[in-house]
């Protein structure tokens, strides 16, 4: 857009669709601050009792915890399935590089619904009924790993080999050279991909649904059996929350890798 | 004059390479045992035979699919599923694509803000973000407030087709503006010029120019956003409350309150069939279509 | 004894050879020039000495020690790469001192001997900077203390001023040549630059296609290059076809479109054998078209086409009849013009006759 008038169209066009995209977001952080019950127009007044309310509620702190725990976990063993994989299938992966490529992103492509009933199935079918926690560990671990996958393996193909052949012919061996070099120069990527993982598993719902049981409740699941019965903006703390979150790990990752190394369809 | 050698042995047996590929196992194991091996076993699981008393009986049949192709309710719900992904892409790409082409001519520094913006939402999780849509569109929630402040009628914008494709559209505006920008980052700017200096108008600069070029991501997103849009379930049975019916709900409900496994499992996996075939056949249309580039 | 030898190495990459065949030898101190155009094999020649490329054929020997089985990191080569290759997350000193850290020198050394180092090159007050905030020359400097720090038995140099302007170029040639006089190290020099080879080395390996077509002094290289290839890749030459008359010993009486010459030639050559004669334009004088002066030199008679300022010469194209054109260049006090005919005459010591059909 050229002219001033295209450009004056394109950016009101731009900005409510902006508007659209963000309102939901906005609202549920202002219902979580509303002093009222319910979010009126104009807003009745600024107040924390939600918040007060949520730190109360026994079952949201303790699916809370739960939560943070299991994303814990969660990010630890995506991460190191992740990057080890990615590592494999930048350096030394051949003529299966696309096949594991494809592999690799697959359970992002599946619907995560399906992948939630076919583990359950799975789990009775193998005698694991009692997977519990395990079962959800596998579960989110699963759709995390792509994610570490793709961001890790962005930043790897951009590194600059002749670094490692110079630290080689300095005396360095294979693995110090990888500890030395290498993973400092790349763990930008690494962090990004570990801090998208652990907020992915956070968030996590349809595999939650499936898999979580008495005592093994994430947020998510424990939010959607409220929301489907209350609506108090107890709920919008526990949203508010994750707003939080989300922020913190976009600028994270925009500080550490660029978040162009998430545009999708081609490399 | 002898002659030492340094390093490894005169006879290199075992090639000093194999140590590298047990980076690939951890990653092969979690997703042969706990990927590939579900999903087949879901196939031979709509093969078995449900029951009252166990999950499945150990039975091979083909009834589960016989039943569900018969039954006319069966592809009511899937043609219900398959519209309101392809009218949710539609609108998705008519909304997601200003966003990405802004994103892609915007200035480096620019670029980061609005990416922050466009990405956020997607790591607040599609839960969260539903809850927002239940405050803004329910009959006594704010859009219905402002629209009775100014005298008008509320609309019924929550627990229809219009609350899910509403909610739909925006979780994954995200993905589709993702899979356009890059696209259209890498259609050289002097292009556009070229074109205004031709005669072109804006919009037939855009007509003619932008949006050839930028079908490939355009088809990239559309497919990625067709295929999220039918496999979801938060937003249809939040927003859409018990009338919007969607294959994702009905084999959640078939499996967990009516414990009928193997016809949960055959339903997946024929709607499952049907999103190939469509998708495929988009595809084709697509590649036929954009041929003379 | 020779300091890196060269044995029968080929290196192919499915069909094609990069390297074929390539035995050299460099003796203790001395620095040499593997000199030839892009895509010659040279480069790939030095990663397979440093290890970073395994030979298909062939042995890589440093002093009397067999590396060609050997990683990198045990081969105690000093290398310098075309893009520095400084490690960026390091300081200067953080570079220098990388090599030594993995020999295990202790932290008090490491420091004394990375400050000399950077001493020597010029870099002191520089060592807490990053790659990154440094111009060029002082990165190239950095790259060269960092290889030169661990003492190794040889030195690797990729193109090392590729990426430096023509002024800078000048300056750090000098430089690495006192250097690696002062260290007395055996150096390897890749580069694709022949004035560059020619004013560095003490001598010259000319690669083409993998293969190594001449092994001299850099006199040598250009005075009596060894084939048709050589002579017209170092420096420029007019290549005159022809067929032998008579020869003896290393004089040849050559059988040319411009008329008998006689010449300096290589000694394989026999009579009646297709060859080129290799006169440099700088050896070539103008002169009036009608004289004969029995002064032995040869004279062919042509006219002039063409005539460019070069600054300190001036460059003639000179057509001697029968498809062949002379370049001649000569003072700028010259003053034929276009269209004059002329004599183009030559010293036949300042002729070279090689055979055709060069490899």
């Amino acid at each position: 857009m050229i002219r001033p008038r295209e450009r004056l169209w394109m950016n009101l066009a731009v900005g409510l669709i902006y508007v659209f995209l963000l309102a939901p977001v906005v609202v549920v952080v202002l219902a979580a601050l509303n002093s009222g019950a319910y979010l009126r127009f104009p807003p009745e007044g600024l107040s924390f009792r939600w918040f007060v309310a949520f730190a109360h509620s026994r079952s949201f702190v303790r699916s809370l915890r739960f939560s943070l725990e299991l994303a814990t976990v969660v990010t630890v063993t995506s991460t190191i399935v992740g990057a080890m994989a990615s590592l494999w299938v930048v350096r030394f992966s051949g003529r299966l590089r696309n096949t594991l490529r494809i592999l690799m992103i697959a359970p992002l492509a599946v619907p995560g619904i399906l992948t939630g009933i076919a583990l359950l199935i799975f789990f009775y079918a193998v005698g694991w009924e009692k997977a519990g926690l395990a079962g959800l560990i596998v579960g989110h671990t699963l759709i995390c790993v792509p994610y570490v996958f793709l961001i890790t393996t962005a930043v790897l193909i951009r590194f600059d080999r002749t670094l490692e052949e110079a630290a080689r012919n300095l005396g360095a061996g294979p693995f110090k050279t990888f500890w030395r070099i290498t993973l400092p120069l790349i763990k930008g990527g690494v962090i990004s991909g570990a801090v998208f993982a652990f907020v992915t598993s956070y968030d996590e719902f349809n595999i939650s649904l499936l898999l979580s049981g008495v005592g093994t409740t994430p947020l998510p699941i424990e939010l959607f059996d409220y929301l489907r019965f209350s609506f108090d903006p107890t709920a919008a703390v526990a949203g508010t929350i994750s707003i939080g979150m989300a922020l913190v790990v976009v600028l994270i990752t925009q500080r550490l890798v660029g978040l162009e190394s998430l545009y999708l369809g081609g490399d | 004059m002898t002659v030492t050698h340094a390093g490894a042995p005169a006879a290199r047996a075992v090639p000093r390479d194999v140590g590298r590929h047990l980076l690939i196992i951890p990653a092969l194991a979690v997703l042969t045992v706990f990927f590939v091996l579900p999903y087949l076993n879901l196939a031979l699981i709509s093969l078995m035979t449900p029951s009252h008393r166990a999950p499945y009986l150990r039975i091979l049949t083909l009834g589960n699919y016989t039943g569900l192709l018969r039954d006319p309710f069966t592809w009511q719900v899937i043609w219900h599923t398959l519209w309101i992904g392809a009218a949710t892409t539609v609108v998705c790409l008519v909304v997601s694509y200003p966003l990405a082409y802004h994103l892609a001519r915007a200035s480096r520094r620019l670029r980061g803000v609005f990416m922050v913006l466009v990405i956020s939402p997607l790591l607040v999780g599609v839960l969260i973000r539903t809850y927002g849509w239940m405050i803004l569109l329910q009959d006594t929630g704010l859009i219905n407030q402002l629209l009775r402040a100014f005298g008008l009628r509320g609309a019924p914008l929550m627990y229809n087709n219009t609350g899910v494709l509403i909610g739909l559209v925006h979780v994954f505006v995200p993905f589709m503006v993702l899979s356009i920008a890059g696209t259209i980052q890498s259609i050289d700017p002097e292009l556009e010029f070229a074109s205004r200096s031709l005669g072109a108008g804006a919009w037939r600069t855009f007509w003619r120019v932008v949006l050839p070029l930028s079908l490939p991501g355009v088809l990239a997103g559309t497919i990625l956003v067709f295929v999220l849009t039918v496999s979801s379930y938060v937003i249809p049975s939040l927003l859409g409350g018990f009338t919007v019916l969607t294959v994702p709900l009905l084999v959640v409900r078939t499996v967990t309150e009516l414990f009928n496994w193997p016809g949960g499992s055959a339903f997946a996996i024929i709607f499952f069939l049907v999103t190939l075939v469509v998708v495929g056949s988009y595809v084709r249309a697509m590649s036929r279509a954009s041929r003379p580039l | 004894m020779a300091q890196i030898t060269l044995d029968h190495l080929t290196k192919r990459f499915g069909d094609a050879a990069a390297v074929q065949d390539l035995t050299l030898e460099l003796g203790s101190g001395e620095l040499v020039a593997l000199l030839g155009p892009s895509g010659c094999g040279k480069t790939t020649t030095l990663r397979m000495i440093a290890g970073f490329e395994t030979p298909t054929e062939g042995r890589v020997r440093l002093g009397d020690l067999d590396v060609t089985d050997a990683p990198p990191e045990k081969r105690n080569c000093g290398m310098v790469f075309q893009n520095y290759a400084l490690f960026p997350h390091l300081t200067v000193e953080q570079n220098v001192a990388f090599g030594l850290e993995m020999r295990g020198v202790g932290r008090t050394e490491v420091r004394r001997r990375a400050g000399e180092i950077l001493d020597k090159v010029g870099l002191r007050g520089l060592s807490g900077r990053y790659p990154r905030q440094l111009s060029g020359g002082q990165q190239q400097r950095t790259a060269l203390a960092r290889a030169l720090v661990i003492n190794p038995s040889v030195l690797l140099l990729d193109e090392p001023l590729a990426n430096l302007d023509a002024k800078l170029r000048e300056e750090m040639r000098f430089f690495i040549r006192s250097l690696q006089q002062e260290f007395h190290i055996t150096t390897l020099y890749v580069t694709h630059d022949q004035a560059e080879a020619l004013v560095l080395a003490d001598r010259v390996a000319v690669l083409m296609n993998g293969v190594l077509q001449q092994y001299d002094s850099p006199e040598r290289v250009y005075q009596r290059p060894r084939s048709a290839a050589v002579a017209g890749f170092i420096g420029l030459t007019n290549l005159i076809p022809g067929r032998v008359r008579a020869c003896a010993g290393d004089r040849v009486v050559l059988d040319t479109a411009g008329g008998h010459v006689s010449s300096l030639g290589d000694a394989s050559l026999r009579e009646g054998a297709d060859a080129l004669l290799s006169i440099r334009p700088e050896h070539l004088e103008l002169g009036r078209p009608d004289s004969s002066p029995e002064d032995g030199r040869n004279r062919m008679r042509g006219t002039i086409r063409e005539r460019t300022f070069l600054g300190a010469l001036i460059d003639f194209r000179v057509d001697v009849g029968r498809d062949l054109v002379l370049r001649v260049q000569g003072r700028v006090s010259a003053s034929e013009r276009v269209g004059d005919a002329v004599a183009v005459s030559f010293d036949p010591a300042a002729g070279w006759v090689l055979p055709r059909g060069g490899t």
